[in-house]
């Protein structure tokens, strides 16, 4: 009984021992000295993102005024023709609209920027409404590389990294060569931080096939 | 409608069946005591059967929308054909209840190595394996039938998806507590230094729990008249409102009141009309109330929040007792709330914040996995924050106001013109009471969007980030820096040319919003945070 107390007290020691150590570094660290987020130095996305981003947006918008210019020549959809007329001219302003919008993807396009530090990752992007997220690598929980069928084509990459926080706030990267986004990736799983939780990773996924 | 009641009655007959197996638990119990580390599967207590036969009945419940339209179509059919129909009933109901059997024979568990496995399904089978380290949450159940019986729900959250929630229908109340009291110490193990569960185990029964707080009576009806707990009611009701409501008229009707005279207006002076109304409002807001009442006492009745070591367990429940565990660790957020009909009572909420994404469905099982302080005084909030926090000065710090640009923003920019565009087309067309009634809500809304204004802060000291929030009622937000998970910097051109900023720090229990503060320091508080997150290396949970 009596060890198991004092093995307990110590147990409660060290345990305050810790606390003190972690906290007590807030207080001493002059603010200025704090790694800045503002004096962050961003990199481009691929040249090709903005590019590819702009042709697929065209080119669907292209295929929807071809579509509506094939049902309006042999009035497919069973409406009387007036109505038929006002859908087409409403489809066509639409188009017109999409193609202004193109206009701004391209220039927002253009100021979607990315930053990895040693410790996290960050995004900036927006034109009117900036917005720079940043993720620490500490909280990753996991990361994935996905690859639609047009981004295999143009050799591109997105990059998802996912916190605690939630679906929500899925931290991604979209428009990175395949090359970076593959690089960011090991860099994040070989980070020192994540060598822990990776660990559990790979215990959670023995555990669900086992499920299996 | 048949179907149903002979459900509900094959529900108390297996209650009754539960009642005569009830000394075979006895027995069963010394032999789980035996056999935890012989790795056999074990099955459940058998009241587990009408666990599964209420599941099988709320489901049927909560279907039954579906099922009334066929219902009405068929009924006169149905009526005529008493011999073709009777059987199929039958039949259905043999069925469900062979269903049930089935899901109870196939529903086995084994403890194996720190691991718990459990089979279960009876079409599809399902076999989860969890090993303790990773339960990040055991809560009990005790629903109002498997009390006589000393049995208990167990259930274990994972930090993965729902889906990996691993449920035990019933146990044996000593040994879930042997299993909790192991699960616990095997995760403790894993954080500090490798011990022998012998040890643990005696360490486990030293370590005395501590009640830290228990409502009474009174508070929880306190609780009930501020906060709105209808929905509990609301929720079980849905299937049964259309008869209420034809329920309540004919019962108006038959006492001498018709609802259809009642509310012509036409022929009515102004005070009856607002007599009717106010006497309406009353009629409404009573049974809402009373049944607020109850809800709360439903669901906090005999409420402890006790401490043991570093945990904070939750007990309450008027029908079906719950028990929530939580680790200090895990705690990512203490919420103090208060609507403004807690202000009048000098009443608070406090709330325990802890990972909230496994429980992504907001019902009321969800809802019973934070731990919730009902209605308790300043004092006793303080000593519970103090408690888990003991630096924390949410008492004493001063917050730093948002922006006046906030107001400018909602009330000049975007308020203002809807209502000056409105009014000059009611004025124009000289409707006077439609201008007057947009005026008192256009007051309202500029009243409530300058609490909103007043409200919200922020604060900072060495250990804590505190933000204020709210427009009637206040709430208080108190969390450690390093429980961050994720920073959002968000400014639009407007706000940059003032040197403005919105700022959403996310935690695993939510995200905080910062509206309209200082560029410099939100910047700040993001930098501090991230350098809190990385340089100290504590973990999340």
């Amino acid at each position: 009984m009596s060890t198991n107390i004092s093995s307990k007290n110590t147990m409660k020691a060290t345990d305050h021992h810790n606390r003190n150590t972690d906290s007590f570094t807030n207080t001493l660290v002059n603010i200025v000295d704090l790694p800045q987020l503002q004096q962050l130095n961003f990199e481009n996305l691929s040249a090709k993102y903005a590019l590819t981003r702009l042709f697929t947006h065209l080119l669907m918008t292209l295929l929807i005024i071809i579509i509506a210019f094939i049902f309006q020549h042999f009035s497919l959809l069973p409406f009387p023709k007036d109505v038929h007329h006002n859908i087409f001219i409403g489809i066509l302003i639409l188009s017109a609209l999409s193609l202004l919008l193109s206009i701004y993807l391209w220039f927002s396009d253009h100021h979607k920027h990315y930053a990895l530090r040693e410790q996290d990752l960050s995004y900036a992007s927006g034109l009117i409404f900036k917005k720079i997220v940043t993720q620490p690598i500490l909280r990753i929980q996991h990361i994935e590389l996905k690859r639609g069928p047009i981004e295999r084509k143009v050799g591109l990459a997105s990059l998802q990294v996912f916190s605690a926080g939630g679906a929500l706030h899925t931290f991604e990267i979209s428009g990175l060569t395949l090359a970076i986004a593959e690089s960011i990736r090991q860099y994040i799983l070989q980070h020192k931080d994540m060598t822990l939780s990776k660990k559990n990773i790979v215990e959670s996924s023995q555990s669900e096939s086992n499920n299996d | 409608m048949i179907e149903q009641t002979n459900l509900e009655k094959t529900s108390s007959e297996q209650i009754s069946l539960g009642e005569t197996i009830s000394e075979q638990t006895i027995s069963e119990q010394t032999i789980s005591e035996k056999t935890i580390s012989e790795q056999t599967w074990q099955r459940i207590s058998p009241i587990a059967l009408v666990y599964f036969a209420i599941n099988v009945i709320k489901n049927l419940l909560g279907n039954f929308v579906y099922f009334i339209p066929a219902l009405i179509a068929g009924y006169s059919h149905i009526k005529e054909n008493p011999t073709l129909w009777l059987p199929i009933f039958l039949i259905v109901l043999a069925l469900l209840i062979i269903g049930i059997f089935l899901s109870f024979y196939f529903f086995q568990y084994r403890l194996n190595k720190e691991h718990i496995e459990i089979r279960s399904g009876v079409f599809a089978k399902k076999h989860l394996n969890l090993p303790f380290t990773r339960i990040q949450n055991i809560k009990l159940e005790q629903p109002i039938y498997y009390r006589p019986f000393n049995t208990i729900c167990m259930v274990l959250d994972t930090a993965g998806s729902i889906k990996q929630e691993a449920k035990i229908v019933a146990l044996d109340i000593d040994f879930a507590e042997h299993l909790k009291a192991q699960i616990l110490t095997s995760n403790q193990n894993q954080s500090t230094i490798k011990k022998d569960t012998a040890t643990s185990n005696s360490q486990i029964n030293i370590a005395e729990e501590k009640i830290l707080n228990q409502r009474s009576l009174s508070d929880l009806i306190i609780h009930g008249l501020s906060n709105n707990r209808v929905w509990i009611f609301l929720g079980g009701l849905a299937p049964f409102f259309d008869n209420i409501a034809r329920a309540v008229g004919n019962g108006l009707t038959s006492i001498g009141i018709n609802t259809d005279q009642l509310f012509s207006i036409a022929d009515k002076s102004w005070w009856q009309i607002s007599l009717y109304a106010l006497s309406l409002t009353f009629l409404i807001f009573l049974p809402i109330t009373l049944f607020s009442v109850f809800g709360s006492i439903l669901s906090f009745y005999n409420y402890t929040l006790s401490k043991m070591d570093d945990k904070y367990i939750r007990r309450s429940g008027l029908l079906t007792k719950h028990e929530v565990t939580m680790k200090l660790s895990r705690l990512q957020m203490v919420i103090r709330q208060q609507d403004w009909l807690d202000i009048l009572l000098k009443r608070i909420n406090l709330k325990f914040e802890q990972n909230q994404s496994t429980g992504q469905n907001f019902q009321a099982g969800a809802y019973n996995s934070k731990i919730i302080v009902p209605s308790i005084t300043e004092k006793e909030c303080q000593a519970l924050i103090n408690d888990v926090y003991p630096h924390n000065n949410l008492t004493k710090i001063k917050f730093i106001a948002i922006s006046k640009r906030y107001l400018l923003r909602y009330l000049a920019y975007m308020l203002l013109p809807c209502y000056l565009f409105i009014s000059t087309i009611a004025l124009y067309n000289s409707k006077w009471l439609a201008f007057t009634w947009l005026t008192i809500v256009f007051t309202l809304i500029a009243f409530l969007i300058v609490m909103r204004w007043y409200r919200w802060g922020y604060a900072m000291d060495e250990h804590y980030i505190y933000v204020r929030k709210g427009a009637l009622g206040v709430d208080y937000l108190c969390f450690e820096r390093f429980k961050v998970q994720q920073t959002k910097f968000k400014q639009s051109i407007f706000l940059r040319r003032h040197q403005l900023c919105k700022i959403q720090l996310i935690l695993a229990s939510g995200t905080v919003n910062i509206p309209y503060m200082k560029e410099k320091s939100g910047y700040q508080l993001i930098n501090e945070c991230l350098y809190q997150v990385e340089k100290t290396h504590r973990s999340w949970m």
